[in-house]
C-alpha cells in the first residue's frame, strides 16, 4: 500500500467513525427521557491504535467503527443514563475532530492537484 | 480520544516528584472540565429546587419538617474538573411559626417549619446560574480557539 493511499484511507476511516459517532450522540439526545435507555458510544480510536501497533500489513477498510454501550454512567431513577451536558460535550469534540479530518482531506487533495498540474 | 503522553514532575496526588510519565488527555481536556462544571451546577440546581419546593413542607415523611439540603463539590486531581462530592443535610434549627389552627401545632400554637430560607436559596440559585454560564463561556471560547487553529489548515 502506498503512502498517499494510506493517508486518504486514514482520513476516510476517521470521517466515517465521526459520522457514526454523531449519529450515536443524536440517538442519545433523542432518547434523553426514554425509560431504561442506556447511552451508546462508538469505539474507533482504540481499534485503530491496536491495528497501528500490530506489526505487518493491515487493511484500513477492515477497521470498522463499532457501536457499544459503555454502561458506566450513573443511571437515573427511570433507568436512563443519558446526560445532556455530557452529550453536548461529546458533540463539540466530535464536530471539531470531523472538521479537522475534512480540512486535512481537502489539503491532501490540493496537494495531489498541485502535483497533477506541474508541467 | 487519543491519549497523549508528556513528561510531568508531579504524581497523581499533585505533589512534586521526580520526572515520570503521566498520561493525559489530548487538547480536548478543557471541554471535559467545562462539561464537568455544567453537570455539577445542574445538580446544584436540583438541590436548590428541592429546597425551594419544600420550603413549607412540615412533614418530610419521618414526622419532622423537611431539612434543607446542601451540595458539596470536590475536584479529583490537578486538572480533573469538578464533581459533586455529597449532598448533606443542614442540621440547623427548624423555623417556628405561630399557627394555632394548624393540626400539627404544639400546645403553644407553634408549628415547626423547614430550615429553608428563601433569600439564601435565591442567592445560591443566582450563583449556580452564573457558574453554569461561566462554564458555557469557557466551552464556547475554547471551541473558538480550536477553530482558529483549524483555520491554519485551510
Amino acid at each position: 500500500m502506498s503512502k498517499t493511499e494510506n493517508i486518504l484511507d486514514l482520513i476516510d476511516a476517521g470521517i466515517k467513525a465521526e459520522t457514526l459517532r454523531q449519529k450515536a450522540i443524536a440517538n442519545n439526545i433523542a432518547n434523553l427521557e426514554t425509560p431504561g435507555y442506556r447511552r451508546v458510544d462508538v469505539k474507533f480510536e482504540e481499534l485503530l491504535a491496536k491495528c497501528l501497533r500490530s506489526s505487518g500489513e493491515f487493511d484500513l477498510s477492515e477497521v470498522e467503527a463499532q457501536i457499544y454501550r459503555p454502561k458506566q454512567t450513573p443511571v437515573k431513577s427511570n433507568g436512563n443514563d443519558v446526560n445532556l451536558e455530557a452529550e453536548i460535550g461529546q458533540m463539540i469534540k466530535n464536530t471539531l475532530r470531523h472538521k479537522t479530518y475534512i480540512r486535512l482531506l481537502s489539503k491532501k487533495y490540493n496537494q495531489i492537484e498541485l502535483a497533477i498540474n506541474v508541467k | 480520544m487519543v491519549a497523549g503522553v508528556f513528561e510531568s514532575n508531579r504524581d497523581q496526588k499533585g505533589t512534586r516528584k521526580g520526572t515520570e510519565q503521566m498520561k493525559v488527555n489530548s487538547s480536548f481536556d478543557p471541554i471535559d472540565i467545562a462539561i464537568s462544571g455544567l453537570r455539577t451546577q445542574g445538580k446544584q440546581m436540583k438541590v436548590i429546587s428541592s429546597n425551594i419546593a419544600n420550603a413549607r413542607t412540615s412533614d418530610a415523611g419521618n414526622g419532622e419538617p423537611y431539612r434543607r439540603l446542601e451540595a458539596t463539590f470536590k475536584s479529583d486531581d490537578d486538572l480533573g474538573g469538578v464533581e459533586l462530592d455529597k449532598i448533606v443535610t443542614d442540621m440547623s434549627d427548624f423555623l417556628k411559626v405561630l399557627d394555632p389552627g394548624n393540626p400539627m401545632a404544639d400546645e403553644n400554637g407553634y408549628v415547626a417549619m423547614p430550615n429553608v430560607s428563601l433569600p439564601v436559596e435565591m442567592i445560591n440559585m443566582n450563583i449556580a446560574t452564573k457558574m453554569y454560564q461561566a462554564n458555557v463561556a469557557v466551552l464556547k471560547r475554547y471551541q473558538q480557539i480550536l477553530e482558529t487553529t483549524l483555520e491554519l489548515l485551510r
